[in-house]
């Protein structure tokens, strides 16, 4: 049964953008940061004692910094590293984000934390993300009166999500796991749903598997989306092939830092970064110089709205390209290309390689289509490159040793490099990390 | 359906019988629900600014966004994982870290994921109030969990014991409780976006009119 969508107004004139502060001229943009930064930096200063503490270290206090050049050129970068270290001296889980009143936090949120204590960050009521999210769903064509598919591990949230339906949105809660896909397909038949976040790699292996299974009609599953917000991983042609076919548009979304999230709009041509909730910067992380946009560095993120976890130049070990021209669908923050991780980055005989890179080789063949590969790095630089790379036991028609041969010629050509290929099954690589990813890179 | 506007604020999910089915619901049910949970939530007494660890799936929104509301308006601070054994590290981290004072939602497979990780989840429980599901309440009290209290999703809604831990209490401005033939029946009362009428809920029990001395005057579900 179709469930009918009657909230909305009929002929009421939705604005092309959620907010007008996507679309303001960028030296108005810049002049809302100085002010917004300048309260920012007192309040994180005096709330958080980890930023206090590296700011006194500095030698520096905020009525050092009456300029963006102060800021850029005083104030001390920080990193995930700086609140492990703090939360680890100090016993504070929050690592030093965060002196305030207990009554001011609502809640607690936890990052992925795929080794050792995941990283904890204090909330309010209001989370930024979740507006990021709103807006980059809106651009997507999401509209009151619409229902929106939500997939997302509960520490990301919790049960307190509120602002799609504050909005007038309905919102479908399917858990982020890949036997409840039957029941994702079932709800977008049944609810027409307008879009969906965050669709993640295993999950459309998972819908694959489902309907080459059920035989269900993907094109009619999906006939109601107007696009889905994937995310955990870099996107693959193979997968991005795929679910074009299904007439499901992908629209790729990263976190900016630990501040708000970033996707793409209509365009493919960078995320978005609202720079109203996050001041942005890119810098060589060898140098910590500035890089101009247009080159490769590593993106630094100053939060100028976020109370509980007050960032100042959080380096985010993201490796990205910087835009900031006006975008095609006309708003005006800036837009980043994300390569990879600075941490991920590997360099075999001098040659400087990134998890991306070998996706579009390993997914184009059938046994490895599902793209799922670990680089077993002992050391950032090695002599060959070591790869351990799942594959469907099902597909494999040539035995193992044929696959490990082609796909060492493969990728040997492709590279320039010596490469070792350790074979394993999709379903083993899957175990190791939480439901949407797998770490894409191991000591071991 | 509700003669309101058709659009549901949230879909979650309930058990029928065997089979999920999606449950379209409203927010302003949520606070309804929130309501008489805080009530069981401050027979505990906890101090404001605590942290309690809630154990669910994103699909038990419509169970567990209720509890969380609740929290919010008594003061506690929330903190979630995932009801899979994978995320037995994070709950271990937070209960650990954040000392929290209670826990709801653990089941079966997350005491067994604890303990492969080398935990003993009666010792990382101890002195912290824990709503267990059916089977890890059984497990935590073979333990010697003095603090474990029961918890149910009978259908939609969720049910706690309080202080007590004499009976999981159900909203009864809300729903109509009752024991057929020694099964639990679950029918809303009140106006809402998906009724439920005579839901069997699948638990064997009584229903206890009785006020519980916690002060409550919910009626409470005691599972047989």
């Amino acid at each position: 049964m179709l469930e009918a969508r009657s909230r909305e107004r009929p002929g009421f004139p939705h604005p092309t953008c959620l907010e007008t502060i996507e679309t303001m001229p960028r030296p108005e943009l810049e002049r809302y940061q100085e002010a917004a930064l300048d309260h920012a930096i007192r309040h994180a200063f005096h709330q958080a004692p980890l930023i206090g503490g590296l700011w006194k270290e500095a030698g520096i206090a905020p009525s050092d910094i009456r300029s963006m050049a102060d800021f850029t050129s005083k104030v001390p970068f920080m990193s995930k590293d700086s609140l492990r270290s703090f939360r680890d001296r100090h016993g504070d889980p929050l690592g030093g984000m965060y002196g305030g009143e207990p009554g001011e936090v609502v809640a607690v949120e936890t990052t992925s934390g795929t080794t050792g204590d995941p990283t904890a960050l204090a909330t309010g009521w209001v989370q930024t993300d979740a507006l990021s999210y709103a807006r980059d769903l809106w651009q997507i064509g999401l509209r009151p009166g619409d229902y929106h598919l939500h997939i997302l591990m509960t520490y990301r949230g919790g049960h307190r999500r509120h602002v799609l339906p504050e909005l007038g949105i309905g919102e479908i809660h399917v858990s982020m796991s890949r036997t409840e896909m039957p029941r994702l397909c079932e709800a977008s038949r049944r609810f027409r749903p307008t879009t969906m976040s965050v669709i993640a790699n295993p999950f459309i292996l998972a819908l694959e598997e489902h309907f080459e299974q059920s035989g269900e009609d993907p094109v009619d599953t999906f006939s109601s989306y107007k696009g889905a917000i994937f995310g955990g991983e870099p996107l693959g042609n193979r997968l991005k092939a795929l679910t074009g076919s299904w007439g499901l548009e992908l629209f790729e979304t990263t976190a900016l830092g630990d501040v708000c999230g970033a996707s793409e709009c209509r365009a493919h041509d960078g995320m978005h970064a609202y720079e109203d909730f996050a001041l942005i910067e890119c810098i060589d992380p060898m140098t910590l110089e500035p890089v101009p946009d247009g080159q490769v560095g590593e993106l630094v993120v100053t939060a100028l709205h976020k109370r509980f976890s007050p960032f100042m130049r959080y380096r985010t070990d993201d490796l990205v390209v910087l835009d900031r021209s006006p975008c095609r669908c006309g708003r005006t923050h800036a837009r980043f290309k994300l390569l990879g991780r600075v941490g991920d980055q590997i360099v075999v005989r001098g040659r400087s390689i990134l998890p991306r890179e070998l996706l579009t080789h390993i997914e184009v063949q059938s046994e490895t289509r599902a793209g799922l590969f670990q680089i077993v790095r002992a050391t950032r630089e090695m002599d060959r490159l070591h790869l351990r790379v799942g594959y469907d036991e099902s597909r494999l028609s040539t035995g193992e040793k044929a696959l490990a041969d082609r796909l060492t010629d493969i990728l040997t050509d492709a590279l320039d490099v010596p490469v070792h290929i350790e074979l394993t099954s999709d379903h083993e690589l899957l175990k190791l990390g939480p439901p949407h990813k797998i770490p894409r890179v191991t000591k071991a | 359906m509700s003669g309101k506007s058709a659009i549901a604020d949230f879909v979650g999910c309930y058990h029928d019988g065997g089979t999920l089915r999606f449950f379209p619901f409203l927010q302003g049910e949520i606070v309804r629900a929130a309501v008489a949970m805080e009530r069981v939530i401050a027979s505990f007494s906890l101090r404001r600014g605590g942290h309690v660890l809630t154990i669910s799936l994103t699909q038990e929104v419509a169970q567990f966004a209720p509890f969380e509301w609740a929290l919010r308006m008594s003061g506690l601070i929330g903190a979630n994982a995932d009801a899979t054994p994978f995320d037995a590290s994070r709950v271990e981290s937070i209960v650990r870290q954040f000392d929290a004072a209670a826990v709801c939602g653990i089941d079966e497979a997350m005491i067994e994921g604890l303990r492969a990780l080398g935990h003993d989840p009666a010792a990382l429980l101890a002195g912290r109030i824990c709503w267990a599901r059916h089977g890890a309440f059984e497990m935590l009290q073979a333990a010697g969990l003095s603090t474990a209290r029961r918890m149910a999703e009978l259908g939609p809604m969720l049910a706690l014991e309080c202080v007590e831990g004499a009976g999981m209490h159900v909203d009864a401005r809300e729903w109509t409780v009752a024991a057929v033939g020694g099964r639990i029946r679950l029918s809303s009362r009140l106006d809402r976006h998906t009724p439920i009428a005579d839901l069997d809920t699948g638990l064997d029990g009584d229903v206890v009119t009785a006020p519980c001395t916690c002060g409550n005057p919910d009626p409470r579900v005691i599972i047989i």
